[in-house]
């Protein structure tokens, strides 16, 4: 019996994702990227670059956990969205407060 | 204004069809469909039965998302063509008809139906401004569109997941006082294909028509499920 499904590998196949969606994608792909950037991070922890990326990594993929976490345990799923935008613009943030205190 | 039109038959390959008519700035996309059905193709296939957005049996994905097609005016889409599909994770039957069965079979194995307390004597009313009303009434609109089945991609994967509609359902019997089925429908609701492979990506709430949150109706299950687990390690101990 033929069933179709969403084709992720056609531009139609995205058209319409809205934000509950991109949030669980970022936070996985965030997670995978983390593994390779972890190595990078042992292999040369003075590299300016992959210090960066795994900051900005680390904050994408826990303040988007704490997201889902706010969410499971009662927080209005209304405010998913906001919830969503909050996670990305405390993220940026924090980035840029973590940057600029040099601590060593 | 173009209109791209899956077509499937059993026997042959599935394609996109073009038609292209002239269409208002009220028309919607049934309108769209009946119009091509009644002047261009009468062999196109395609489920409709109320017009006015009550029955559900019109769902189908449009540009990507599942709509109710006779309340999607085709103006609200953009001027390019409009792509329409049936929609994803039933059975095909033909063009852009398919089958609900499934739909049907996850209500059942959800256990998605009221059982009464043996102890309960009739049926006493919960009162309209109780709080136990004001948890399950959000969750009995549901039209049976199928539209949440189809946007979950968790159904996708796993096509035995009971999926948005059966859970909601599941909670609006499981939170009413007056029910005593929560026992038979244990396994289903929490074991492998139950309430914990949501992955609450929220698709469900985004297409719904009737503005239903199925999320959240299966988030107060999982509270149900892990409140009882808490009851009966507190009692065994």
């Amino acid at each position: 019996m033929t069933r179709l499904r969403r084709e992720w590998g056609a531009r139609e196949g995205w058209r319409g994702t809205g934000a509950g969606m991109w949030a669980w994608l970022l936070q996985r792909a965030a997670a995978l990227t983390l593994v390779v950037v972890i190595g990078l991070h042992l292999a040369n922890p003075f590299a300016r670059t992959v210090q960066a990326l795994l900051l900005a990594l680390v904050l994408l993929h826990g303040l988007l956990g704490l997201r889902a976490v706010l969410l499971d345990f009662g927080l209005p799923l209304r405010l998913h969205r906001a919830l969503f935008a909050a996670a990305l613009g405390l993220g940026v943030a924090l980035f840029a407060a973590f940057w600029a205190w040099r601590w060593y | 204004m173009i209109l791209r039109v899956f077509r499937y038959e059993p026997s042959g390959r599935e394609r996109l069809q073009e038609y292209e008519l002239e269409t208002g700035p009220a028309t919607t996309v049934l309108d769209a469909l009946v119009e091509i059905q009644r002047t261009l193709d009468p062999t196109l296939a395609f489920r409709y039965a109320c017009r006015v957005g009550m029955c559900g049996s019109c769902a189908m994905v449009v540009n990507g998302r599942e709509r109710w097609t006779c309340r999607t005016r085709l103006a609200t889409l953009g001027g390019g063509p409009v792509t329409i599909r049936p929609l994803y994770h039933f059975p095909l039957i033909k063009d852009l008809v398919v089958d609900m069965a499934p739909f049907a079979e996850k209500m059942k194995a959800a256990g998605a139906a009221f059982v009464p307390r043996e102890s309960e004597a009739g049926f006493p009313p919960i009162g309209s401004g109780s709080r136990e009303r004001a948890r399950i009434d959000p969750a009995i609109e549901c039209i049976g569109c199928g539209a949440c089945l189809s946007a979950c991609t968790m159904v996708g994967w796993d096509a035995n997941f009971l999926g948005p509609a059966a859970l909601t359902r599941a909670f609006t019997a499981a939170a009413d006082s007056r029910d005593g089925g929560l026992g038979a429908r244990w396994e289903a609701l929490f074991g492998e294909d139950g309430v914990f492979r949501c992955h609450g990506q929220q698709t469900c709430i985004e297409v719904c028509p009737m503005g239903l949150e199925p999320s959240e109706a299966i988030r107060r299950l999982r509270r149900m499920g892990l409140g009882a687990i808490f009851s009966f390690a507190v009692m065994a101990f």
